[in-house]
């Protein structure tokens, strides 16, 4: 009885083994000829999203124009790798409202969601979003995802590794500490502390501070948590969740502007496979789109203006 | 060829050699055995202890109430995942200490220990019910049997699964970047998180504890060896 399982077992693994190498194969293919495709349009797209932009901040009245330009622009990204499924796989860590939460229906919502959402839209492909931990973003584009949206601030290093969208947001580090706390200067962080998100903007920039020591998280809530229950000096974490956890815990924490701490203001972008200029020329026309028919305003007053925690 | 070979030489100096980052590794790997360490005594002395209540009997052969409590324990410990027991240890019952390390090892400790407490109860029933008989009818009394004449027979016993227990343990608290620490696995993830690259750290931290464990199985074989030459005759 034993043999013929393992008999059976080892055909299932041989059969699914050949399956795979075929597969592969013919994903290959298609991948390949969809390159090409896509680096014939890029050319095209380029210059077309050129004359988009400058003639969107230029010129008001040209918006029929201009919107053309751009969905040329848009049509040559279809062809890009990463959508040629129809698809546009998005990566995101659900654990930065306003921006990313996981919202009542269990899924993945918020600011950013909402956004990839109607560019998605304006590319006309299906959006699919996949919470992943924050710091495994960087190194899953390309290959697990097409893009990830997530708070995510364009830095040199992160250049080097894919490329970004225009900026959409611009935000600034603030840093959280217990309601009765002294903390005030950049000088008062040194030798503390401090704890932050792995692998986000907070995390560098203790990092840079004399002698604190860093406590890493997978959510930022944790952090927070641990400066609550004493275990911590300071949480250093972009503005708007610093707002939204001490509006949930008024009594105990408050927020400082990283201003006084003389950190710098930062973009958010949404980051995609490096090089590819046809995904990217795509979807910065989407978002140019999106701020000129009024989307982003309405999406910002509802997630991150009207956001209160539960 | 070469360019590849540059390309790795390149990251692997990003993550082991730029900014002294080595040194990330080790104290990593400091923390990862500081917690095992204390985490494995409390382990094996909480488990000698629930292993004797859980096998305590009163007069008529039935359970008493530490047996009770000791099979509670045991049953609640194996029947959750470990980084809950360290979640709830952390954010829940020690939330205001500050000594990040006692809390680790008193989560791994307290869930290690129920598994010691099985592994020695084993060792204990191994031991010939002969040995106690002979021990009580030369006139030692019941807790002197235990102590002199089954104790020392069980530990013998249960040793090749005490170090399998500790080796358990080391790779367990790989879980402790849950609630901030930076343990050996924690420290790959952080370095990971400045590269954007994800090889050099992951198969670095894999490759220093497998050497760490490996290094501590030769130790723990030679011990093994030791206590079993009084079994040639």
């Amino acid at each position: 009885m034993k043999k013929i399982l393992a008999l059976v077992l080892t055909g299932i693994m041989a059969a699914s083994i050949v399956g795979c190498g075929a597969a592969t194969e013919t994903a290959d293919a298609a991948l390949s000829t969809a390159g090409a495709a896509a680096s014939q349009a890029a050319d095209v797209a380029s210059s077309a999203l050129e004359d988009a932009g400058v003639d969107t901040s230029a010129v008001g009245e040209k918006v029929g124009e201009v919107s053309s330009e751009a969905q040329s622009a848009i049509t040559a990204a279809l062809s890009s790798t990463a959508l040629s499924d129809g698809t546009l796989t998005v990566g995101t860590n659900a654990a930065f409202p306003p921006f990313e939460y996981i919202g009542d229906d269990g899924n993945p919502d918020g600011f950013d969601i909402a956004l990839i959402n109607a560019i998605g839209e304006k590319l006309g492909v299906k959006v699919e979003v996949q919470d992943m931990e924050f710091d495994s973003l960087v190194t899953s584009i390309g290959n697990k995802i097409d893009v990830a949206i997530a708070g995510m601030t364009v830095t040199d290093e992160r250049k080097q590794q894919v490329s970004f969208s225009d900026p959409y947001y611009e935000a600034v580090q603030y840093v959280i500490v217990p309601a009765d706390s002294t903390i005030a200067t950049a000088d008062d962080l040194k030798g503390l502390k401090l704890g932050c998100q792995l692998g986000t903007t907070g995390n560098f920039i203790i990092d840079e501070i004399d002698g604190a020591t860093e406590q890493t998280y997978d959510k930022a809530i944790d952090a927070v948590n641990d400066l609550i229950n004493g275990k911590l000096d300071a949480v250093i974490i972009d503005k708007n969740p610093a707002e939204v956890f001490v509006s949930k815990y008024s009594d105990k924490l408050k927020a400082i502007d990283g201003k006084e701490f003389e950190f710098d203001t930062e973009d958010y972008a949404i980051a995609m496979p490096k090089d590819d200029t046809v995904l990217q020329l795509g979807v910065n026309a989407a978002l140019e789109l999106l701020r000129t028919d009024g989307t982003y305003d309405k999406l910002v007053e509802q997630y991150i203006a009207n956001y209160s925690a539960d | 060829m070469t360019e590849w070979w540059a390309d790795v030489v390149a990251k692997f100096v990003a993550a082991f050699i730029t900014k002294d980052r080595w040194k990330l590794y080790l104290n990593g790997l400091g923390l990862t055995m500081e917690i095992a360490f204390f985490a494995g005594i409390i382990g094996i002395i909480l488990g000698i202890i629930i292993a004797l209540c859980r096998l305590s009997r009163n007069r008529n052969g039935g359970k008493t109430f530490l047996s009770v409590i000791a099979g509670v324990y045991i049953d609640v410990i194996r029947g959750t995942p470990s980084v809950l027991q360290l979640l709830i240890m952390w954010f829940i019952i020690m939330k205001n200490s500050t000594n990040s390390v006692l809390v680790a090892s008193l989560a791994f400790g307290i869930n290690s220990g129920a598994y010691v407490a099985e592994i020695f109860r084993a060792g204990i029933l191994a031991v010939d019910p002969g040995q106690t008989e002979a021990g009580r009818s030369v006139g030692l009394s019941k807790s002197q049997t235990m102590l002199y004449i089954v104790l020392p027979q069980a530990i013998k016993n249960a040793l090749p699964p005490i170090c399998n227990e500790f080796i358990t343990l080391i790779k367990e608290t790989a879980i402790v970047g849950y609630v901030g620490l930076s343990d050996l696995t924690r420290v790959a993830n952080q370095i990971t998180s400045r590269t954007y690259e994800a090889f050099m750290p992951l198969i670095g931290a894999a490759v220093i504890y497998f050497v760490v464990i490996k290094i501590l199985t030769i130790l723990l074989g030679i011990l093994e060896r030791r206590l079993r030459k009084s079994d040639n005759r």
